[in-house]
């Protein structure tokens, strides 16, 4: 675990496209989801009642459906696109979030041990205990759905996975010389964990922060199977898809159009984990 | 090692009992089933004799001390809304879950682990990518698409099983391949990386530079030793299985613990999720502590962490 | 049925022989062929499972198609919705607040007791005894007492004129006294004993209820020998269980899901208009409902023909008053406000700042997001702004019922009380002293009180007239559509379903 000597990551340098490849496509799903509002070419949630599930290439009064319409006859380009935001904004914030608090309160348990670590990591093993699915959608039920709560459940059930890691990390990476020679010159808490334990951990705390993100695009995809995603009208690939879903026969692309993207999203940024752990964790599973 | 025991098996019951109360309370910040089970028509009047009868009218502090009283007695209730104790709904429920478990761990292996094999033996090889690719992407699938998907193309169109619900081991095959999907890339990966290192072993070496086949190096020597971790990490992913489970056998219809725990949440069945969330913890803990004790028996310098918690 | 602890260990064992993908091949090798669904068996897809096979614990639509194929009920409904006898052949009103019925005579229960006025009785007194907890109490409560006053005569006494008793009654099943005395409630509720078309065989808990046919029955036989009723939450799935033929019938599907069977060769959608109806309720008492005039924009804004026919395939049909024609209080040609978008746009923009407000529309994943959505959209063309809030159900009818402070200033709803009577409607979402009414008006509440209190229907007609002009006209509640409940069958079942959303067996055909 420890991510100081790791004789199986050092490679041949050079180009190394089963990076930079997903990392692209990662980068081009973001620049769509900034600029949605001037390359949706209508407004995702307008209706049309009377173009309900066209195909296609479909065009009436003007508005031609690129990708088709949807089951109130709105434009699948221009939702596809908007809900590049809510997707990508979901998996971005509950990410970060989670990430922070489960990185601060780990290092704080692995660094300070004594009663914080037996606190954090009681709390950790809780939480750890209960499928986190199981969690969210119980929150969710309880807190209500919605954008902000999705977020929010997301980074409450999703923290304690970064405590562990940054706990073990930190357990050894505090034995390390300098660090202690640190502390015994009389540097405080905050001070060390920002300046050398953070810099020490932050690799394989990107590294799990990856293979989060794509978990968090599919828990907010179930969240709204379930019918506790965002709210409508709003668009997220999720929801699309889920509601797709009742269409596959007659409308095959409401669902394969929002599909194919949380596809691609979640296994380029999955490509993107697989290979940094590579880099910085040859060992975790 | 005693005092280690006592440590971890303490820890072990702060654990469960911090579950139980987390989802005890967790549950009841937002009312109770009593709207849920009366008609349309039901008066205030009517509303509040129902929850009286039901024991929701209680303060919740007496509440949580009959809930705990009754779980020293491993007593875990009766729901109020499917009538019926609840371990009898959980009893019920758990071989289905083992099936399907067991169903997609040997998907998840059976493709995993021969991805693995080949994803050492040819490592930096275009095919070993293009088949890392191959499983990461069979994980990026939301399963509530890929099962109807499944159910759409095996059952509806080509009619070779069953689309969904219980009845043989072929209703079981459609289920089993949408979850597996999921710990296909799991075992692939564990499988690589604990060959890897078998590889860089100074034995494979030495059989190696004595012209050992590389075909019987694998049947002999490495499968057993690489073994070890792969195991670990089955027994680590069953709880990840189960989790998995909620969407895939509500699509399936498949009448597991997932399945009815979705719907004793939207509910408000309090007494089957708290059951049924206990039971997945308890069992979460208990690999756990084996996987701890197994360990620091065997080698104590591995300390080890779920593959995804 | 394969057992599962056997087959679970089957596939560990084989678990240890594997090494290679082969084991998908090995799997789909020892595939059986899809179970045929057909005469012999016949598979009807729930949402969920029964909560109960008690038919006074719990009363909700999975529990209720079973169940009712077990007991007989002392009234029931025909095809057609009216009234009709079952246990009881004849009854008679003796007083305001009497009411006897003649017991048939020919009915024995599945274990061969014959079912007599006792029964009736033990059943009316089991389901209204407070003590006994039923979620139904308030359904029955106006019955205080049930005596058995002949060999084949039951008499029941109300409190009160109760002119919706009959109207209630097609809900009270017949237990038999003897087995639910003998066994319990709790062993009663695992083993039923009725006299109805079916009798209870297995309840293998999460799969499947499965039903044989009571070839002793003194009414219409049921067609199928055996019935099997299971629990597939997912409509995607339940339709693919249609088409693949490994389902005989599936409830609850959208006209979307319906155009989906059309196309299929074994399967075709089935529907009736129900006594449900599908309206959206404004609380006037938060702003900007408070206004008389935003409330009648938002009438005028619906067009509820759109919703009919753009979205909902047909199969509904619009309504100006709260009720369907299927209720007792249904007036012909009252007149709800008209679709008149550029009216309703006037009178938002005239209200200035009043009608910016943000409105929220409370829903519930149940319901048709759609619609809801739709709605959302016909508000937003005439200028108010409308946020939609989707909760869990259980919140949703907490909220829904929390009284003028709490209640959502406007909520979408579908609204059955399974008694096809006004009382059953207008009463619980009008009347101050009901949870649903966030609306005060001493006018209806009298009118209602009045038609609840009297069993001369013209005078109920009359004020239910009066209630229905009132709510066109203050707009309290918006009533959209009568709801179509859409079932899809396999191809040979002949069925006419029923607007009280029940599902009879015995009224069932097979026709290859």
């Amino acid at each position: 675990m420890s991510a100081v000597s790791q004789p199986l990551a050092r490679r041949r340098a050079g180009p190394r496209w089963s990076l930079w490849a997903p990392a692209a496509l990662l980068a081009l799903l973001v620049v769509i989801a900034l600029a949605a509002p001037w390359l949706a070419p209508y407004s995702p949630t307008q209706q049309n009642l009377l173009a309900r599930l066209k195909p296609p290439g479909f065009v009436s009064r003007g508005v031609t459906y690129w990708l088709g319409s949807d089951e109130l006859g709105r434009d699948l380009l221009s939702r596809l696109i908007h809900g590049a935001r809510i997707s990508l904004l979901v998996a971005f914030s509950s990410v970060i979030l989670s990430g922070l608090v489960g990185t601060t309160l780990g290092m704080m348990a692995g660094y300070l041990r004594g009663p914080v670590e037996t606190v954090v990591m009681r709390v950790v093993d809780i939480f750890l205990s209960v499928p986190a699915i199981l969690l969210a959608i119980i929150t969710v039920a309880v807190l209500g759905p919605g954008l902000i709560n999705v977020i929010v459940v997301l980074a409450l059930t999703r923290w304690p996975r970064y405590a562990r890691v940054a706990y073990g990390q930190t357990l050894g990476v505090s034995n390390m010389p300098y660090v202690r020679l640190a502390a015994f010159m009389g540097a405080r808490a905050p001070r060390i964990l920002w300046r050398h334990v953070l810099p020490n951990i932050i690799g394989a705390m990107t590294v799990v922060a990856t293979l989060e993100f794509g978990l968090m695009v599919l828990f907010e995809a179930g969240l709204s199977f379930l019918g506790l995603g965002v709210q409508p009208p709003t668009a997220s690939w999720g929801a699309m898809l889920s509601t797709g879903r009742n269409y596959l026969a007659t409308a095959w692309w409401i669902a394969t159009f929002p599909g194919l993207c949380l596809f691609v999203l979640v296994l380029a940024v999955n490509l993107i984990g697989d290979d940094l752990r590579d880099r910085f964790d040859p060992r975790a599973s | 090692m005693a005092g280690f025991l006592a440590r971890r098996l303490a820890q072990a019951l702060v654990t469960i009992f911090g579950v139980a109360t987390l989802i005890f309370f967790l549950q009841r910040l937002t009312g109770d089933p009593t709207y849920l089970l009366v008609p349309e028509t039901a008066t205030p009047a009517d509303i509040d004799a129902m929850r009286r009868s039901l024991g929701f009218d209680r303060p919740l502090v007496v509440q949580y001390a009959s809930f705990l009283a009754d779980l020293l007695r491993f007593d875990l209730g009766r729901s109020v809304i499917q009538n019926a104790p609840v371990t009898t709904i959980i009893a019920s429920r758990v071989p289905y879950t083992l099936a399907l478990a067991a169903g997609a761990l040997l998907v998840a292996c059976g493709i995993g682990i021969p991805v693995g094999i080949a994803m050492a033996l040819w490592r930096d090889s275009v095919f070993a990518k293009a088949l890392s690719g191959l499983v990461l992407a069979a994980q990026s699938l939301p399963t509530f698409w890929s099962g109807i998907l499944l159910i759409l193309v095996f059952a509806v169109t080509l009619g070779w099983l069953p689309p969904s619900a219980t009845g043989g081991i072929s209703h079981l095959v459609l289920p089993s391949v949408a979850l597996g999907l999921l710990s296909m890339a799991t075992f692939a990966r564990i499988t690589r990386t604990a060959l890897l290192d078998e590889l860089s072993r100074d034995y494979v070496r030495t059989a190696r530079a004595r012209g050992v086949l590389p075909g019987r190096l694998l049947g002999r020597h490495l499968a057993r030793n690489a073994a070890i971790p792969v195991i670990t990490v089955a027994a680590l992913e069953i709880s990840n299985l189960l989790a998995g489970a909620v969407i895939v056998e509500t699509v399936f219809a498949w009448p597991g613990l997932g399945q009815v725990t979705v719907q004793s949440i939207l509910a408000r069945d309090f007494l089957v999720v708290q059951g049924v969330v206990l039971l997945g913890a308890f069992v979460t803990v208990a690999l756990n502590l084996a996987a701890d004790i197994l360990y620091s028996v065997v080698d104590p310098r591995i300390r080890l962490t779920g593959a995804r918690a | 049925m394969i057992r599962f602890p056997r087959q679970s260990e089957a596939i560990m064992t084989r678990i240890q022989h594997l090494l290679a993908g082969a084991a998908i091949a090995l799997t789909v090798g020892l595939a059986a062929s899809p179970s045929m669904a057909g005469r012999d068996r016949f598979v009807v897809d729930l949402v969920n499972e029964p909560s109960s096979l008690d038919p006074q614990v719990q009363w909700n639509p999975d529990s209720y198609y079973v169940y009712r194929n077990i007991f007989d009920n002392l009234v029931t409904r025909d095809d057609k919705g009216a009234l009709a006898p079952e246990i009881a052949t004849a009854w008679k009103q003796v007083s305001d607040t009497e009411m006897e019925f003649t017991i048939r005579d020919d009915v024995t229960f599945h274990d061969g007791k014959k079912l007599t006025p006792e029964d009736v009785v033990f059943s009316v007194k089991r389901i209204t005894d407070p003590k006994f907890g039923s979620p139904q109490l308030g359904q029955f409560n106006k019955i205080t007492d049930a005596v058995a006053t002949g060999p084949n005569t039951v008499k029941l006494v109300t409190d009160g004129a109760y002119p919706a008793l009959l109207a209630q009654l097609v809900k009270l099943s017949i237990v038999p006294k003897h087995v639910v005395e003998a066994v319990g409630k709790d062993a009663f509720n695992a083993k039923p004993v009725g006299s109805g078309p079916y009798v209870f065989a297995d309840w293998s808990r999460g799969v499947a209820v499965t039903l044989k046919r009571n070839d002793k029955y003194w009414g219409k036989k049921a067609p199928f020998p055996e019935v099997a009723f299971r629990a597939v939450p997912d409509a995607s799935t339940r339709v693919a269980n249609l088409q693949a033929g490994s389902s005989d019938l599936g409830v609850s599907l959208d006209s979307d899901l319906a155009a989906q069977i059309k196309s299929s060769p074994k399967a075709k959608p089935l529907s009736v208009l129900t006594e449900r109806v599908a309206y959206l309720r404004l609380n006037p008492s938060k702003p900007p409902f408070d206004k008389g005039d935003i409330r009648r924009a938002v009438a005028m804004a619906i067009d509820k023909e759109a919703l009919v026919q753009g979205i909902l395939g047909g199969y509904d049909k619009a309504v100006p008053e709260m009720l369907t024609p299927a209720h007792f209080g249904w007036v012909e040609g009252v007149e709800a406000p008209a679709f008149d978008p550029k009216k309703a746009k006037q009178i938002v923009e005239a209200a200035g700042p009043a009608g910016q407000q943000e409105i929220e529309l409370s829903t519930a994943p149940v319901f048709d997001q759609r619609i809801v959505q739709a709605v959302q959209q016909m508000l937003a063309d005439v200028g108010l702004n409308v946020k939609i809030n989707m909760s869990d159900m259980a919140s949703y009818l907490k909220r829904a019922q929390s009284g003028p402070e709490s209640t959502p200033a406007l909520s979408y709803g579908r609204w059955s009380c399974a008694c096809q009577d006004a009382d059953g409607v207008l009463f619980p979402l009008m009347h101050n002293s009901s949870g649903w009414s966030a609306y005060r008006n001493t006018t209806t509440d009298k009118l209602l009180e009045a038609a609840r209190a009297t069993l001369n229907q013209d005078n109920r007609m009359a004020a239910y007239k009066q209630v229905h002009e009132i709510i066109a006209k203050e707009v309290p509640l918006i009533p959209l559509y009568q709801s179509a409940i859409i079932y899809g069958a396999a191809k040979p079942l002949v069925w006419q379903p029923t607007p009280n959303e029940s599902m009879f067996l015995n009224r069932m055909d097979w026709k290859e």
